[in-house]
């Protein structure tokens, strides 16, 4: 008698493939799901690998474009960071996963889902959270945080050991000392002259990239980023060493690379800070950091985060324009921005002409801010007096 | 009769050399300072000139070491930076500049002070509410501002024409078509060919750092000591150099990070006054610290009061760039960023390449990072359960949310 059927996030790998045996093991039907969200993979042959070990059906999703649209796009108009370095690469993607997860659970009946992030990390929270958030009677499977699991399972050893004893083919390459998750990126450092190029962005996001050089252009979202991937992988552009604070509540080391990410928050920021006012811009960047935090700990689909990145697409309305910059050897410089809709305004602010100003008008500003500290000096002493 | 003594901020440059000989013309006793804060000076020749041009007394200070202890220091411990990229080099150097004006001008029993700073720009609001936070009693002279100065003095021409009547030595080298302001933490650029947004800088804009095209093909390697969130060591760890004094570090940062390029920007900001102007900085010292810095102060601070602190450093440098650094509520955040720094101490190691700053690695005796606690080989003082737990309880929300209102977004 089947326990029920459970859908499992499937990688083709190691872990998700024991997972996959052992669910059936433990009396359940597996449907195995796999998103294309941009890693190198071959989905054919994970496809058909999950055949061969017995799942009833094999859902291979390609969410690339929908992964840019509706997750890397908010997160670039937000100019999301976490805790001022990481441009949340995982973060963002583990929704987009686990939503199309639980749409398939639905349509397939599926009691369950299940996953194989580990029990000490942050990955687990953002699929689980997605999953309740939107289905909220689902029953999640998670065997990295069950004991009779990962006791049975308590190293690399002894999931190859069970790989071959049901069949699973094993990996013949020995795996790298680290952990990987996500898209791979090469990147080398020679050779490659300084590139410029044009972003052209609207409401916040881009839409189109040219190359200055070769008049190359893009402008799908999906395009656009691919490129952008491109152009930065080959100039070393996004890497960055950390310790950041988990969810879960320890630090814990990671570097990542990401490169069209990278230029497009430059980009974004400059665009955005020509085109918006001063003080929406105050408001919009602590909100900014707000989303950063709900995304990275797992609350995209939340009624706080459906409303910041509603606040946030708000303030995108005017940023607008086209930035131009260039890339090389791990850097990204700005080089100019023009936009029809920037509250820049070259003659108020030169130095040449005098413009809509009276310069009597800065002594009366100056003179307002200065009453406050003027009477704090006069009644309680200097603010500070070493300092 | 002499209207009074006045402490004219001076610079050498035609400017205030102008100014200094209108404020004795409209009969004010001028007394000239010129501090050194770290920019490329011929400082003799500009107190020679100050006083053949009338000044009655000439103070040249030497203020770049209490400049890095006093103001870039504090700047790191808060990771400032206005607007998401711009180091405050000119913002923090006001306040230091214009503490020892005010300290002369008492010391002198002069009534006024003045400066060349624009009336379109921040600069002086940061001189001016310092001195009247330090010197409430302080009148201050800003010609820029005075009707009768800025109409006759319409542009460089007639500032020239005036010079040469007054015989004020005038500089034989043609202006570079922008405007520049130097220390020891930066230079900033702004201001003619460069009012342009779309303008790129010309390549031979820089002046502190090198193109990284031109740079050499090997990284510097350097391992820089915290204590207190401040830096106390910097090693190169392949010649062995070290440096352990502010200004002695600070200078040798500033020479690392220059030789690779290190620390550029191009960016249009919010001025205090209201409107918008482009501007381009190198910061090449003070990027490597920034990068350091945010890397130790993560890997021993508690995350919670990193948060806490963030936001306070984001107000922090607001404050600074307005030129509130002397206010109460500066202080007030200055001394929450000093407490939330007490546990940031260790060493970071990093190479710099290529206009790029690269953390390869990090210790300290002060840490909180457990690696038994994150590693995948061991389960060390964790159970995994307690993470279902966790999960559940903040699930608890989102699925009451959406049995009783709906789905948080449908579409997105």
């Amino acid at each position: 008698m089947s326990k029920g059927t459970v859908v499992l996030a499937y990688s083709g790998g190691l872990d998700t493939s024991c997972i996959l045996v052992w669910l059936k093991e433990e009396g359940y039907d597996v449907i195995t799901y796999l998103a294309n969200i941009g890693q190198e993979e071959d989905f054919d042959a994970a496809k058909k690998k999950a055949e061969s070990l017995g799942a009833k059906k094999v859902f291979i999703e390609d969410l690339r474009a929908e992964f840019v649209e509706e997750f890397i796009w908010p997160s670039v108009q937000a100019n999301a960071i976490y805790e001022d370095r990481y441009l949340l690469g995982t973060s963002v993607a583990r929704p987009c996963i686990a939503r199309r997860q639980v749409q398939i659970a639905r349509q397939q009946g599926a009691q369950f889902v299940s996953h194989g992030a580990t029990g000490k990390g942050n990955d687990q929270v953002r699929f689980e959270l997605t999953c309740y958030a939107m289905y909220p009677e689902v029953k999640i499977i998670a065997p990295w945080r069950i004991p009779e699991f990962y006791n049975r399972f308590r190293g690399r050893k002894d999931l190859m050991e069970y790989a071959e004893k049901h069949g699973i083919p094993v990996p013949v390459t020995p795996k790298a000392p680290w952990s990987m998750d996500c898209c791979e990126v090469a990147m080398r450092l020679d050779g490659w002259p300084r590139l410029t190029g044009s972003i052209c962005i609207h409401t916040g996001v881009p839409v189109k990239v040219i190359n200055v050089k070769d008049g190359q252009s893009k402008d799908t979202p999906l395009g656009i980023f691919s490129y952008l991937n491109e152009i930065g992988g080959r100039h070393g552009v996004g890497r960055i060493d950390i310790v950041e604070n988990r969810f879960i509540g320890m630090k814990s080391r990671g570097i990542y690379e990401t490169p069209g990410g990278t230029i497009l928050y430059h980009a974004h920021l400059d665009i955005e800070t020509f085109t918006m006012d001063r003080e929406v811009r105050r408001i919009k960047q602590g909100l900014g950091i707000k989303f950063s935090e709900m995304v990275y700990n797992g609350f995209w689909y939340s009624p706080e985060c459906d409303f910041v990145r509603h606040c946030i697409d708000k303030s995108q309305e005017n940023v607008e324009g086209k930035v131009q910059l260039s890339v090389f050897k791990g850097q990204v410089y700005i080089l100019g921005r023009e936009s029809p809709r920037s509250l820049y305004n070259e003659e108020l602010v030169s130095m040449d002409v005098q413009g809509d100003y009276d310069p009597c008008d800065a002594s009366g500003f100056i003179k307002i801010n200065a009453v406050r500290l003027r009477e704090h000096h006069r009644l309680q002493g200097e603010a500070s007096s070493n300092r």
